[in-house]
């Protein structure tokens, strides 16, 4: 290419005709170019990749073809052969009266603050309970999951709270709060997927589960109270069982004591009185032998042991008259 | 010269993707097609996903939803037959069985919309009013047996003089003759017979939530309340009266066995004292004046105080010798 001032016309013409053959050069390239680019993209279009978790529904020309299993398939590009992915492999779960919040953290945060219109229903006794519960289906059939139904969570939502309460409402609360809980849990599993079958959704309930069953949030604060009242029902009743265990048996060893000191007591009284009369046999025995010698000697003993612990003894002669200046002196300054 | 073949080459294959494309459509799976020709419906709706025919330019094709469909409506507040208010929140499932009625009668599915919020919500009302609240709420008398065998226990254990505190939380419960289901089945009859003149076929009607109007909802909540505050005392006090049983048997084996053992100790002790004196009585009457002799001498010993002061007459038979008699 030269450069020039640009005011010579030929000059321009030559450069239009030499731009020309230089396209015509080109375009002996470009040709295949574009050919091998549209190979290109038609090869990538016409693979595509299903995942292990999922199944792959293939659509020609807007109608059902197949599903393929997990792994590397072929269709047909140009938007001949659709492929639409569906989790088949994954359970997922519909919550109810509460969401899942946060499941990164070690714990799991739930929120139940805002759902109560779904979780509070009418009971079999007319009573409220407030029920909290999950879904868990699986998606068994991924073409009729697509296009037998517009909206199919939607329909499993609808059906699980219409479900869950009927299956409530033909119980009492106490029931529902006490121990009908794995008992609802399957009886609201096998009417659930009866229902879906009718719609022939190509959905598989896996589980109903009873998260949280509750009295209603105002109503809790006494249901509290009456458990408060059965701790101390017990309670007092335990303090009155042990207070009667601290004081019976000890009445009892008590009344042992009594018992066995009476029994001392009267072997004691028992033996004294044996001893007694024996001493008095073997006595009146040897007096029966001498009698007036033996009472003779028996008195004056006595008297002598007798009168050795008096500490002062005062004859007195019955003939002797006037005797009190003697008493106060020798009886006035004792004690 | 190339020009001369190649400009109607292209010509004649645009004309023949045009004709193509108005001539050939796509149908696609999860919906029906109906054709029409100047406006005017021709023939059956195809409803067989995959590609179709049709005469280009002059016919169109119009798409109707095959499936499944879903209703959802606004939450109603109904009365019932015996007076109560409830707020009812219902769903339905429909589909559109004819395409042509549909598109003629309503166009589209917001048109459905209209008709069916109208339609259901009536039909809805009509049956929950015209029934007690109960037969919306349960589908059987199974809990009436229930109870009936729960009432049973209890009364056997009453009988058996167990205390046993009736918990549970007291409720109305009637005998219901239609029940939930039932309900809603009514509620498709009724409303079905409407929609098909749209083309649409009613699959159910699910009673999603059915709630108590907020005044009724509170005075609900107070009987539970207050029945359960009447339970808790109930417990309380039957606490309070085991306790005072206890206290009671307390004091009566206490005194028993207090009372049992003075009697049991007094009685050994009598038996103990008569054999004594039988023993004495048995011995002494073998010399009665030795007895009385000999017991004095002992009486005087042990009763005399050391210390004592004595006088004594010099008459005595100590001291009658003293005297020298």
């Amino acid at each position: 290419m030269s450069f020039n001032n640009g005011n010579n016309p030929n000059d321009f013409i030559n450069d239009i005709d030499r731009m020309k053959n230089e396209f015509k050069n080109g375009a002996k390239f470009l040709g295949p170019l574009i050919v091998v680019i549209l190979i290109a993209i038609g090869g990538f279009t016409s693979f595509y990749t299903v995942e292990p978790d999922e199944e792959a529904v293939v659509i020609r020309f807007g109608k059902y073809l197949t599903t393929t299993p997990p792994g590397l398939h072929f269709k047909v590009p140009m938007g001949v052969d659709q492929v639409i992915k569906v989790k088949t492999k994954r359970v997922l779960q519909a919550e109810f009266g509460f969401r899942t919040q946060d499941t990164r953290s070690r714990r799991t945060t739930y929120s139940s603050r805002n759902y109560r219109n779904e979780s509070l229903m009418l009971t079999g006794d007319l009573n409220v309970a407030d029920v909290e519960w999950a879904v868990q289906f699986q998606i068994a059939d991924p073409f009729k999951y697509l296009f037998q139904t517009s909206s199919p969570e939607t329909n499993i939502r609808d059906v699980s709270e219409s479900i869950m309460r009927r299956v409530v409402g033909d119980r009492s609360v106490t029931d529902i709060l006490t121990t009908g809980k794995v008992e609802i849990e399957t009886r609201a599993l096998v009417l659930m997927q009866e229902v879906l079958n009718k719609y022939d959704m190509g959905v598989r309930i896996v589980t109903v589960k009873l998260q949280d069953v509750n009295p209603p949030e105002v109503v809790k604060p006494s249901f509290n109270e009456v458990n408060e009242a059965k701790q101390e029902q017990e309670k007092s009743i335990n303090q009155a069982e042990g207070e009667y265990n601290k004081i019976i048996p000890e009445a009892r060893g008590k009344a042992q004591k009594l018992v066995s000191e009476a029994e001392g007591y009267a072997s004691a009284q028992v033996n004294r009185s044996m001893g007694d009369a024996e001493k008095f046999t073997a006595i009146f025995k040897e007096y029966k032998r001498a009698p007036q010698v033996t009472r003779k000697r028996i008195y004056l003993e006595t008297m002598s042991t007798i009168f050795k612990k008096f500490e002062n003894i005062t004859v007195v002669d019955p003939e002797i008259k006037g005797l009190l200046p003697v008493f106060n002196k020798s009886l006035g300054g004792e004690k | 010269m190339n020009n001369k073949i190649i400009a109607p080459l292209i010509i004649v294959v645009f004309g023949l993707i045009v004709v193509g494309k108005s001539s050939l459509f796509i149908l696609n799976e999860g919906r029906q097609a109906i054709i029409t020709e100047f406006g005017k419906p021709v023939g059956e709706p195809k409803t067989e996903a995959g590609l179709h025919f049709k005469k280009p330019f002059v016919q169109e094709v119009r798409y109707v939803d095959k499936r499944i469909l879903s209703w959802d409506g606004m939450p109603n507040q109904i009365p019932t037959k015996d007076k109560k208010f409830i707020k009812v929140d219902t769903t339905a499932r429909y589909r559109i069985t004819d395409a042509l009625k549909f598109i003629q009668t309503v166009r589209n599915k917001s048109g459905a919309k209209a008709r069916l919020d109208t339609i259901l919500d009536s039909a809805t009302r009509n049956i929950i009013s015209s029934h007690n609240l109960v037969e919306a709420v349960r589908n059987t008398n199974a809990i009436i047996d229930k109870i009936k065998k729960e009432k049973a226990e209890i009364a056997e254990k009453v009988k058996n003089g167990q205390n046993y505190v009736e918990e549970g939380v007291t409720g109305e419960i009637e005998k219901i003759f239609t029940g939930r289901e039932q309900l809603s089945q009514l509620i498709v009859e009724k409303a079905d017979g409407e929609l098909s003149a749209f083309g649409i076929e009613l699959i159910d009607v699910q009673l999603r939530r059915i709630s108590y109007e907020e005044s009724v909802e509170k005075k609900v909540y107070e009987r539970m309340i207050s029945e359960r505050q009447r339970i808790a005392q109930k417990i309380r006090s039957i606490g309070s009266g085991e306790k005072a049983k206890i206290e009671g048997r307390l004091q009566r084996d206490l005194r028993r066995i207090q009372s049992e053992a003075y009697r049991k100790a007094q009685k050994i002790r009598g038996e103990g004292e008569a054999k004594a004196s039988a023993i004495y009585a048995k011995a002494f009457n073998k010399g009665p004046k030795f007895y009385e002799f000999i017991k004095s001498m002992e009486v005087y010993q042990s009763s005399l105080k050391e210390k004592t002061n004595f006088i004594i007459s010099s008459d005595s038979e100590f001291l009658k010798h003293l005297k020298g008699r």
